[in-house]
């Protein structure tokens, strides 16, 4: 009897919770955003992130709740002062993940006609790709130039089956890194002219 | 002042201009945030990540110096070197509305010359 009830329990709150696998690569941050926005619109609230990419989600209302995401590391470091500005102008903070702050803002909450973002220029937007390029690019490039083709180099002119076996590894990976790059490069360029019209 | 700080901040975003003119009292983020929507009667409304990036920039740049923390907002006020930036910028945002006025002033006349002119290139 006990164990039926439990189970029934179980099955309710699994209801009530959800969790979806989801890639968003490292220029997506706006992707991300209408993702998180159209799952509160259907009455999911996002509760929280963990590695690979598994967003966890409750049973809600379905309600216009804008969310934002912001990449600051100096703000992650003053935690206090900078959730409370956020907290300030009515934004409720949500969590940090991957050097990002989460925040949200229901479209009921917003005076203007307009709906609000955490930035209000183009110029404070493009400060935040350049943030987001050094906290989260230039570690990536640092890899490639100091690691990833010095190994190359090394592992190809050495003889042997483990070399060879190492040499393929290191080619993956350099072909890998490079169309990250080119990709991501890509991305960040559309973002920036998208910001320029 | 060098010339990186001339680069960055001459002209300046709305945002960074009302940010320097408040601050020639000291005041938190939030405190500009209201401040500039009751001058501007709502229509400029500035938003927190815009408002710390900001302020983060100016502090690093010197334009503005941390005073003291209150209720865990940062207080800040301008310096020497902001309040350059400051008037060089008011200096340009004169120059501006004095030539707008002009124009403004020679419009009635201008006007029926001006449509001539383009109905002549068309």
């Amino acid at each position: 009897m006990w164990k039926v009830t439990k189970s029934r329990v179980n099955k309710m709150k699994d209801r009530m919770k959800k969790t979806e696998l989801r890639f968003f690569t490292i220029p997506e941050w706006k992707k991300e955003e209408k993702y998180l926005q159209e799952k509160h619109r259907e009455g999911w609230r996002f509760t929280g992130v963990t590695l690979p990419g598994f967003y966890h989600f409750e049973r809600c209302e379905p309600e216009d709740v804008v969310y934002q995401l912001d990449y600051n590391q100096e703000g992650t470091a003053h935690k206090t002062e900078y959730i409370q500005m956020f907290q300030d102008c009515g934004w409720e903070y949500i969590l940090d993940f991957v050097g990002y702050s989460y925040f949200r803002k229901p479209v009921s909450a917003m005076g203007g006609e307009e709906t609000e973002e955490i930035f209000c220029d183009d110029d404070s937007r493009i400060d935040m790709m350049k943030r987001v390029f050094r906290g989260r690019m230039v570690p990536l490039i640092v890899i490639f130039f100091c690691i990833i083709i010095p190994q190359l180099f090394v592992q190809s002119h050495n003889e042997g089956i483990v070399s060879m076996v190492l040499t393929g590894a290191f080619v993956v990976l350099f072909v890998l890194y490079l169309f990250l790059f080119i990709w991501y490069g890509w991305q960040f360029r559309q973002y920036r002219n998208l910001l320029k019209k | 002042m060098d010339s990186h700080i001339k680069k960055v901040y001459v002209p300046m975003t709305e945002t960074g201009f009302y940010i320097l003119l408040c601050l020639r009292e000291e005041a938190h983020g939030y405190s500009i945030v209201q401040r500039v929507e009751a001058m501007t009667d709502g229509a400029v409304r500035l938003s927190p990540g815009t408002m710390y990036g900001s302020l983060s920039k100016m502090e690093k740049d010197g334009l503005i110096r941390f005073v003291r923390e209150e209720d865990k907002r940062k207080l800040y006020v301008i310096t020497e070197l902001g309040q350059q930036v400051l008037d060089l910028e008011m200096k340009r945002i004169e120059r501006l509305y004095r030539n707008m006025m002009e124009a403004r002033g020679g419009e009635s006349e201008e006007k029926t010359d001006v449509e001539g002119d383009k109905k002549q290139s068309e």
